[in-house]
């Protein structure tokens, strides 16, 4: 029998939640991707927080928060140990992204899911593989082997192979090739025992490539009209493609708008992605090779690191690419908070944002007049805001400075004094735990938080707890509203009109805006007057090539992940039709088995055997009929050797594969008159070829192409039939 | 098992003989007892495979090729470059375009980007005659095309040979390569280095044993210093002469170690801050155009130095500028040159020593081998004079050093890589001869107890061996259901990828593999005007299975001829036939539509006993002579023996064939085999078919 294979999800499916999936091969357990959304939503690891500390190794596939923005936490507080797995440039950009997911979370909130350092203590554990290096697990007989996925740079499908059989798992894979990728190898996996894989672009279909023009028109339209455009985008993902694809318009019509990339990481992941040539497509490696020009050494864009740096840029009009793509925190939200209202501008999206996110709220179709979004404290308030504001002031004043210094605490462990007067005070712990638990109902009930909800929200299944946090006031009730201004040195840029004005020195934050900082939690309703555009650029297989690649791959057993429920089904009922019958589409946590049912054996083939076999060749294959009779060797293995009696007749066999529009130029070139009529091939006057039958499914039924030839008696019936039947090998 | 002979050739020959399939073939055209021009061909199982194409230095033209004409170019599948060394890559333009090699040629990624503009800057530097070219720089771009890349570890499979490359930490890119042809590995090092070094990584221990491996030996039993003695003379060489107000010359090829020097001085300045004023030069247009390939291919470096990656690039040096001519550069106090070539034959470093070697202040490192003959060689001697490029001579004052940084394994290194890989044969190539000796002599002592063979082969001296593979099949899906005993009969079809078979039922075929199997159906209409009855008993009287039912679509009668051939009367005019395409089915109904067509033409009435059983004698004849014709057609020499016995000679190798039984006597047991079987299918074609067949 075959090797067992079970496989669980943990998350992303029926949904497009993250994806994490557990494979048990023969009872060596894979996790794949171990990823998390932008909300950071502690509930969703659940599944995988009862069966980390079971897991025997981690695949990563993408580097990016969906795909791996769990590994930290879950390494940290999930008890997951595992040696990971991954390919340089998914280890280096992962990192990087988690960097930048974390200073962009730090930015707005108390964030303490886990720190720089945890992100560095999971990382260390990866092992770095190239592409289609076979890594033998030592022990196991199992081997593991990355392979292109086209997706994002470095980007995997993995081929987990034991005893002969392959377990494919392949999700975002992109066929087309880009400017900094090659497509996906996916296709060169034929009749895998297993194929795992996505249904996220299932119910999508891309336009026909005008996509470009039409984002570059967009982009240099509003430019030219004197508006600023903004890119949300990945930290170190999709935006390699954007950028390359902007250097190269700029280069082209001479523009002399500045590009500006904005992550807390820019500089370290154009850096490190110089160094990825090697993974890049060919045509970025062929230019290097002849002339040394690394397309990353980009001359048009300016890579920032901070807000103040674009801040302080030139006015006029600019492109910006900042991250986040979700708009939920980091520089694009506060650069859309900004530009929102200016109907000159223009937010393009290249990405549908995760769900539930802001991004994603902007992308319907109409797109909202006005949105409210989570402001921790950016906007300068004006008018009746402002006053609004003000009122509150003294009241979460003390509350902030209160938290402000819990978490100072916790940090650094330093020994605060207690505050009487606040801890003194149950009003505002009341307030604050009424606050926190309103907020946190919705997260339970339905995953997806609603776009509305004031204020951060702390993660509600959190195991480190986050505020308020009673048992040590007495600690820190002397010293009062002690702030380190250490803590908040990355904060600059506030912009709090009470405490200071806008573009102020960053460096000298009061006591008071900083706890602001930490806590302030005015919604702000900005006027979305800007343009909003959606223009695909996120570089997955579109719902006609997953089906061409599936149909073509046509694995023994498929399961289907990450996607939405309605493509989930969707691409299911297509692939029971027309790829293969075992198609799976389990629940989370539920445990599928798919065990191929696949009957083997292994035989030794005798020298005597083979001597006498004649192979017909047949593209990459060779065919021929053997009859043997089966013995065995000293040691004890089974062995093939010459039949002794005449072999049995059997059904001859006609091997390959006709494609009728092939069959067609063929017969013309023998000098017979052809022509398609009515679904058949008419040869000459009378003879007509058909195929019948149900096409182009493989996989499963019987597979057996049926092919008609009718005629009357005449030579021209036997000429024809002798050329159609050189189409084939007959065994 | 392996032995050392001269093969007539090793082109390849059209028919194999039995055995040949076994014996792997390795052949050394080059850097066979040699340095220089490495070049070594490998064969087994019909798939042939070229390591390393380079030139050798000292000669030029023709003669600094490869013995290529020893084989045919068109018969390699791969060819394998380890790294950009001009003797180990040089002769490939050569190769790809002016020979009938239409292979692939793999190498890395970094290889590949240095290639290009190392072999441009030989063909611009070398100054030979315009027909002793052996290749010209468009030569050198039109193969940038032919060349594939791949990264470490990667494994790519070509016509069934699988490869991959290790780390060998001789320069940057350069690979060792395993090959997988059926099972047989065979590990190829060129030239490489088990000690880490300030930017690359030590060569990589397989992970399996190879079952013969191709060794350098160019140190042959030499030690190295340790490296960090090494760099403690070469910095202190450098710190005491600038203190002293001097000048340190370092005459270093562009590429390779020049950057390990570089780093080294970058490091050591960075430490030493009163240094700052004292500038590096570094004087090689080539070695700054290869900086990008550094500064990008970080990846195939070590830990150490893509760590400091994450803080800055380390190839991006700070106390190091580049200097483009002499005229350039200002002598005015100490300083540090790197310049090239290596040898001081010409060129920047000549001029510079030229300029400083009468000071004895001055000081002059020589960083690794040198060639015989060239000033490096002579001066490192310490002659009391040297004769500069002017052709006056001049005092040698300055201090010469020769600390060598050579990147290649040394006796300890060989030998432990040797030991812990454990091959069963080690093929020596890249040595002078007596070195190679001595090592060879060395490492029997050494690996006495492990049954190793160890051989090196001169220039076209070919080694043979042979590994007898069996060939493994698995046997799946319906036809695995239950697995067979001893004595049962299994039938399937065989298929072959690669080197893996499979052993499938002909409906399976399609589920794992993507060969696809097709039914013909065909139909035919035959005139026929008279009465469907007649049909019928002449069938019955050839046929002995004739079923007679009526189409349940149409009402029509019809027949079923050996549940093969249907009959349908479809108007009074004719009549059709259908059934599905094979042989005997094809057969079946060529006779009956004879048949019908007869009995349309009203041609006499059945044949005559007694005619049958003449031509049945008649055709027992007929077949005799086609046996023996068949028999004389497939083994040539075929004589009538006694006994109705055949004598069969091949080669030298006598079989008995007797007509009536079919046994076989022979003393050559595939001659055996083969006859027996040929009989067996030719006495299936003559004799009648068995309708029985399901």
């Amino acid at each position: 029998m075959g090797t067992s294979v079970q496989v669980t999800p943990l998350s992303g499916v029926f949904n497009e939640n993250p994806l994490s999936y557990l494979v048990s091969i023969d009872g060596f357990n894979f996790l794949i991707d171990c990823g998390w959304n932008d909300h950071f939503d502690p509930s969703l690891l659940q599944p995988l927080s009862k069966v980390a500390s079971t897991i025997d190794a981690v695949l990563l596939s993408h580097p990016d928060t969906l795909h791996l923005g769990a590994l930290p936490y879950a390494m940290k507080q999930l008890g997951l140990s595992a040696p990971v797995f991954s390919t340089e440039p998914v280890y280096r950009l992962g990192l990087l992204t988690m960097y930048d997911q974390y200073l962009s979370r730090r930015q707005v909130s108390e964030f303490d899911l886990f720190t720089l350092d945890d992100i560095d203590s999971a990382f260390q554990s990866v092992t770095r593989l190239t592409y289609s290096q076979n890594y033998h697990l030592s022990g196991e007989g199992i081997v593991v082997a990355p392979h292109v996925a086209g997706h994002l740079l470095g980007g995997t499908v993995w081929k987990i192979t034991k005893d002969g059989e392959d377990v494919i798992y392949a999700v975002d894979y992109n066929r087309r090739k880009e400017k900094h990728l090659n497509g996906t190898v996916l296709e060169s996996f034929v009749r895998p025992a297993v194929l795992i894989t996505d249904a996220y672009n299932a119910l999508h279909n891309q336009p026909p490539r005008q996509q470009r023009e039409m984002f570059q028109d967009a982009i240099s339209k509003t430019l030219r009209a004197g508006g600023n455009v903004l890119l949300p985008v990945d930290s170190a993902g999709r935006v390699l493609e954007l950028l390359l694809i902007l250097e190269d318009y700029w280069a082209e019509h001479s523009l002399n708008y500045p590009i500006y990339f904005l992550t807390y990481v820019s500089s370290s992941t154009i850096d490190y992605v110089k160094s990825f040539l090697e993974w890049m497509g060919d045509s970025i490696t062929k230019s290097f090779e002849t002339s040394r020009d690394n397309a990353f050494l980009l001359k048009h864009v300016t890579l920032l690191i901070n807000k103040s740096e674009l801040d302080n840029a030139p006015d006029g009009p600019k492109l910006v690419l900042a991250s986040m793509a979700s708009l939920e925190a980091g520089f694009s939200h506060d650069i859309f908070v900004e530009w929102a209202s200016d109907v000159k501008n223009l937010v393009l999206f290249t990405e549908r944002g995760q769900f539930g996110t802001l991004a994603r709220m902007l992308q319907a179709d109409p797109p909202p007049k006005a949105v409210k979004v989570t402001m921790s404290r950016r906007v300068p308030l004006v008018g009746e805001e402002l006053i609004a504001y003000e009122e509150e002031q003294t009241r979460l004043k003390k509350e902030e400075a209160l938290k402000a210094s819990l978490v100072k605490e916790e940090e650094s462990k330093a020994s605060l004094g207690p505050d009487n007067n606040l801890s003194g005070d149950p009003m505002v712990i009341d307030a604050n735990n009424a606050n926190a638990s309103a907020d946190v109902v919705e997260p339970h009930g339905g995953r997806y938080r609603d776009i509305l909800i004031d204020g951060f929200v702390p993660p509600s299944t959190s195991v480190a707890p986050m505020f308020p946090f009673y048992e040590n006031n007495s600690e820190w009730d002397d010293f009062g509203e002690v702030i380190n201004p250490d803590d908040y040195i990355i904060k600059d840029e506030d912009m709090d009109q009470a405490a200071m004005h806008i573009g102020g020195d960053d460096g000298k934050l009061d006591e008071g805006s900083a706890s602001l900082i930490l806590d302030a939690k005015p919604s702000k309703v900005v006027q979305v007057k800007c343009l909003l555009i959606f223009i695909d650029y996120e570089g997955r297989a579109d719902g006609r090539s997953i089906k061409t690649i599936l149909s073509h791959v046509a694995p023994l057993k498929l399961v289907l992940v990450h996607g939405s429920a309605e493509a989930t089904e969707h691409l299911k009922q297509h692939c029971l039709k027309h790829v293969c019958p075992h198609v799976y589409t389990p629940q989370i946590e539920e445990t599928i088995d798919v065990t191929s049912d696949l009957c083997a054996y292994k035989v030794q083939l005798s020298e005597k055997l083979m001597s006498n076999v004649l192979f017909k060749k047949l593209g990459d294959y060779e065919i021929a009929w053997v009859d043997a009779e089966v013995g065995k060797t000293e040691n004890g293995m089974l062995s093939l050797l010459p039949i002794s009696t005449p072999a049995p007749p059997h059904k001859s066999v006609l091997v390959g594969d006709l494609k009728m529009a092939d069959l067609k130029p063929f017969l013309s070139s023998k000098g017979i008159q052809v022509e398609f009529a009515g679904g058949a091939l008419r040869c000459g006057e009378y003879v007509t070829i058909r195929k019948v039958g149900p096409a182009g499914q493989k996989g499963g039924g019987s597979g057996t192409q049926q092919i008609v030839i009718e005629g009357p008696l005449c030579e021209d019936y036997y000429k024809i039939r002798a050329y159609l039947y050189s189409q084939f090998y007959l065994l | 098992m392996a032995s050392v002979g001269q093969p007539p050739s090793l082109k390849r020959r059209d028919a194999p003989v039995s055995r040949e399939g076994d014996q792997l073939i390795i052949t050394p055209l080059g850097a066979g007892n040699e340095v220089g021009r490495s070049c070594v061909y490998m064969s087994y199982k019909g798939k042939t495979i070229l390591f390393d194409c380079g030139i050798h230095p000292a000669y030029s033209g023709m003669a600094a090729l490869p013995y290529f004409d020893e084989i045919d170019p068109s018969a390699i599948d791969v060819l394998l470059i380890t790294h950009f060394h001009l003797d180990h890559a040089a002769s490939l333009p050569y190769f790809l375009e002016k020979t009938t090699f239409k292979g692939r040629v793999f190498m890395t990624h970094a290889t590949k980007a240095i290639y290009k503009l190392l072999l441009t800057d030989y063909v611009k530097v070398s100054k030979v005659s315009v027909e002793d070219m052996l290749f010209d720089e468009q030569d050198i771009n039109r193969s940038m095309d032919k060349i594939e890349v791949l990264d470490f570890h990667q494994t790519v499979e070509v016509n069934g040979i699988k490869f991959w490359c290790y780390t060998a930490g001789h320069v940057l890119g350069a690979a060792m390569f395993m090959v997988d042809i059926a099972g047989v590995r065979v590990l190829y090092t060129g030239d490489y280095s088990r000690e880490e070094d300030r930017h690359l990584r030590a060569a990589e221990l397989p992970q399996f044993s190879p079952d013969i491996c191709i060794i350098e030996s160019t140190y042959g039993v030499q030690l190295h210093q340790p490296r960090n003695i090494r760099e403690k003379r070469f910095t202190d060489v450098i710190h005491s002469t600038i203190s002293q107000g001097g000048r340190v010359l370092i005459p270093a090829f562009a590429l390779g170690r020049a950057q390990e020097l570089l780093l080294i001085l970058d490091e050591y300045w960075s430490n030493h801050p009163e240094f700052h004023n004292i500038p590096i030069y570094y004087a090689s247009p080539l070695a700054k155009k290869c900086m990008a390939v550094y500064q990008t291919y970080i990846l195939s470096m070590n830990e150490r130095i893509r760590n400091q990656f994450a803080n800055s690039n380390p190839f991006k040096f700070k106390h190091i500028s580049p200097l483009n001519s002499i005229d350039d550069f200002s002598d005015v106090g100490p300083s540090v040159v790197m310049a090239s070539p290596g040898g001081l034959q010409s060129g920047l470093s000549r001029q510079l020593f030229d300029i400083w070697c009468s000071d004895k202040k001055n000081a002059c490192v020589i960083p690794g081998y040198v060639v015989e003959g060239t000033l490096a060689k002579t001066i490192i001697s310490e002659p009391k004079e040297v004769t500069l490029m002017n052709g006056l001579t001049a005092p040698l004052n300055m201090q010469v050093h020769y600390i060598s940084f050579s990147a290649h394994a040394d006796y300890a290194q060989t030998s432990t890589f040797l030991k812990e890989l454990m091959p069963p044969n080690i093929i020596l190539v890249h040595g002078e001869s007596h070195e190679m000796g001595r090592l060879k002599t060395k490492l029997m002592t050494e690996l006495a107890d492990c049954n190793t063979k160890i051989i090196t082969p001169k220039n076209c001296q070919s080694v043979e061996m042979y590994f007898n593979s069996e060939k493994m099949a698995k046997t799946i899906g319906r036809l695995a259901e239950k697995t067979p005993e001893v004595g049962e009969t299994v039938s399937g079809i065989l298929v072959k990828k690669g080197f893996t078979y499979q052993i499938m039922a002909p409906d399976d075929l399609h589920i794992f593999s993507q060969l696809s199997t097709a039914n013909i159906t065909q139909r035919i209409t035959v005139p026929y005007s008279g009465a469907f009855g007649v049909i019928k008993y002449r069938l019955e009287q050839i046929y002995e299975s004739v079923e007679s039912s009526t189409d349940e679509e149409s009402g029509v009668p019809t027949l079923r001829v050996h549940d093969r051939v249907t009959l349908k009367q479809d108007s009074e005019k004719h009549i059709s036939m259908h059934w599905t395409s094979d042989p005997i089915s094809d057969m079946v109904s060529d006779s009956v539509v004879a048949l019908v067509l007869n009995i349309n033409r009203e041609v006499p009435k059945v044949v005559v006993e007694s005619e049958a059983i003449k031509s049945e004698e008649e055709s027992g004849k007929k077949a005799e002579k086609v046996i023996h014709a068949l028999l004389v057609s497939l083994f040539g020499d075929v004589k009538l023996g006694g006994n109705g016995k055949v004598v069969i000679n091949v080669d030298g190798n006598v079989a008995h064939l007797d007509k009536q039984s079919g046994d076989v006597e022979s003393e050559n047991e595939g001659l055996k085999e083969r006859v027996k079987t040929a009989f067996m299918r030719i006495q299936r074609a003559v004799k009648p078919i068995p309708l029985s067949a399901p």
